[in-house]
């Protein structure tokens, strides 16, 4: 593999007695789309702040193609970012916007036109080059901060939030022109967001962060699958996390007692000790649904809460006799075939493989 | 009030906005009518008689003296102004970028203050300062320097002026900054802007508005302002408000008296105008 082109070393960042990044290890290789994300205040955007310059790290080094940066000025720096509000100047137009940073190198004043307009093209919006900021729509203005960053050809494109602004549906399109430009540029984009749905659409690698430290690094599908921890399951959302004693411990399985009921779970690379306390989660398209009691297996009789339809998925909100909420997610045709309403009694069942033990920690 | 007939007149607050309006047809709008009509009046044996000649507009339109007067005021007063502006830049820029909110909230309560004493008295002060044996030039004479004469000069003018208008001048550029959306300047040296050239890329564009409303302000009160260019300038240059009382003065001629007035007032309304059009000039391309 080629040298990262992205290093953090041991780095912390301190406002005052606050931590705000505790200590951040990990690397950005080149090329990649690289997703940051965490609940607010985990520390996302002070280390995507970090790499641009705009905050120096307290402890520790961020190494961009092996260069300390930690006092290079942020003009100096080529990480342009692309902000949660957008900062497009209000006082330029469309055009003037995207040629400003090529106006602040130097570059002259037919080529930064030229470069402008061929990026403008490109994001599809060359019509409103010498339009006012003002009388764009969120989704042109995107496109403008867009091109304003890219059309400097960095190495690295920092995203701060870009889409949460957006209307629902625009937030699809965009991910799309994302992920394309991504593609065809080649270029490392390190997109911070609190969206799981953004962050797993179009990143190769997530990291979850939590109070100022990395909980997880891993391809959205480890993360969605094996969370590494309670945190990152809780997180994660739409799967079901089960709390017990580990009551027998066999070669490839363990028998977990929660409140809920015994059920079986792969050990993993887990190391699992009788009487111990341990944690499980199965992911909520992993759980089947069913009227009459499943013979053997991995089990739970719960009661109709709610159904929350995203497109043709639908999630369901149970719970059991104990009150723990349990998660189903399915397509729409086929929950129809049940014929369910608020507070009916079904049985939900899961594969011994479907569920996943978590690091205490 | 409301064009439309079948609007009924909202009589509530209508009551609310009489005494304002009342006020304003009393002592503003009947006052500068009767100033107008005044100014066509005759002046016979020292007493003013109703009458509407152009004599006191032609008499004082063709004199060298008023626009000796008229030019040296205007001047001076646009001096006051870039000096107020470049004076008051790098502190409103501390205040704005530099300190914490706390500072900046008692700085401004700090500027306020001087509008608590009456500005004679801080003109007056100044005698104490700027005189050949002041303070000023005591600390220049122990370096060999001097005494220099500051008093019943352009400079004490200037001087003057300051005392009116710089702690004003200091808030409203302060408040315009502070106002500045940060991540714009951030965004600006994201993309290659140094420290300084954000003030001319980013923050002069941005406080535009706010700055050019103080700059008025600064020519406004500096135009018309009698004490500085009476006392500290020791009406050395006769400004258009020494002008006025000068007229008054000498044989009661208060119509002519009152075509400088209106000339004043024209000048200041073409500035102000001229000024807060520039300010919300909207760009092409704009809506």
């Amino acid at each position: 593999m080629s040298a990262p082109l992205v290093v953090f070393d041991k780095v912390q960042k301190h406002f005052g007695k606050f931590v705000a990044v505790k200590e951040l290890d990990f690397e950005i290789r080149e090329g990649e789309f690289l997703a940051i994300m965490g609940p607010s205040g985990c520390g996302k955007t002070t280390t995507l702040r970090m790499l641009a310059g705009l905050e120096a790290p307290t402890h520790g080094e961020i190494r961009l193609n092996g260069q300390v940066m930690n006092d290079v000025a942020p003009h100096e720096r080529d990480t342009p970012l692309v902000w949660q509000s957008l900062a497009l100047f209000p006082f330029l137009t469309a055009r003037e916007n995207v040629e400003f940073g090529l106006k602040m190198r130097g570059v002259d004043k037919a080529e930064r036109k030229e470069r402008a307009l061929r990026w403008l093209e490109k994001m599809g919006i060359l019509e409103f080059a010498d339009r006012d900021i003002s009388t764009l729509s969120g989704g042109q203005k995107q496109r403008v901060a867009l091109a304003r960053s890219l059309v400097m050809e960095p190495q690295i494109l920092l995203l701060d939030e870009p889409l949460s602004a957006l209307d629902a549906h625009l937030v699809i399109r965009m991910q799309a022109v994302l992920t394309d430009l991504q593609r065809e540029l080649g270029i490392t984009f390190v997109y911070v967001t609190h969206s799981q749905s953004e962050a797993f659409a179009m990143a190769d690698r997530v990291i979850i962060m939590g109070k100022g430290e990395i909980a997880q690094i891993g391809t959205p599908k480890d993360i969605y699958r094996e969370p590494a921890n309670q945190f990152v399951a809780e997180f994660v959302g739409r799967n079901n996390i089960l709390s017990g004693t580990v009551e027998s411990v066999s070669k490839d399985t363990a028998r977990i007692t929660t409140p809920s009921g015994e059920f079986t779970v792969p050990t993993n690379e887990v190391r699992l000790i009788k009487g111990n306390k341990a944690s499980f989660v199965i992911s909520a398209d992993l759980v089947h649904i069913a009227k009459d009691e499943p013979k053997g297996g991995n089990k739970a009789q719960c009661k109709l809460i709610s159904e929350e339809f995203v497109g043709s998925m639908v999630t369901l909100f149970l719970e059991d006799a104990q009150g723990h909420e349990f998660k189903v997610q399915m397509q729409e045709r086929e929950l129809s075939k049940f014929d369910l309403k608020g507070g009916d009694k079904i049985w939900l069942s899961w594969d011994t493989q479907s569920a996943h033990v978590l690091n205490e920690s | 009030m409301s064009s439309k007939p079948n609007k009924s007149i909202n009589l509530y607050a209508l009551t609310w906005r009489l005494p304002i309006i009342f006020w304003q047809f009393i002592f503003f709008v009947g006052p500068v009518l009767f100033m107008v009509a005044m100014s066509f009046f005759l002046v016979k044996n020292y007493r003013m008689t109703e009458a509407f000649e152009f004599v006191n507009w032609s008499k004082m339109l063709s004199r060298g003296y008023f626009w000796d007067s008229y030019w040296y005021t205007v001047t001076i007063a646009a001096i006051s102004t870039i000096c107020a502006m470049c004076i008051a830049f790098p502190a409103a820029f501390a205040l704005a970028f530099r300190a914490s909110e706390s500072t900046r909230r008692w700085a401004i309560f700090l500027l306020i203050i001087p509008f608590f004493t009456s500005y004679l008295v801080r003109t007056f002060s100044w005698f104490v300062i700027l005189s050949e044996n002041g303070v000023v030039n005591g600390i220049l004479g122990y370096i060999g320097l001097g005494p220099y004469t500051m008093l019943n000069t352009n400079f004490g003018t200037l001087v003057g002026y300051m005392t009116l208008t710089l702690p004003l001048v200091v808030i409203l550029q302060t408040v315009t900054m502070a106002n500045i959306d940060k991540t714009l300047i951030e965004a600006a040296r994201n993309l290659g802007c140094k420290p300084l050239a954000t003030i001319w890329q980013v923050i002069i564009p941005l406080s535009k508005t706010g700055l050019i409303i103080a700059a008025i302000f600064c020519f406004i009160l500096s135009f018309g302002d009698f004490v500085a260019p009476f006392y500290l300038g020791g009406s050395q240059e006769t400004t258009l408000p020494i002008l006025i009382l000068d007229t008054t003065k000498s044989g009661q001629q208060w119509p002519r008296a009152a075509v400088v007035a209106i000339m004043m007032m024209g000048t200041l309304f073409a500035i102000a105008f001229t000024g807060i059009a520039l300010a919300y000039r909207k760009r092409k391309g704009q809506k």
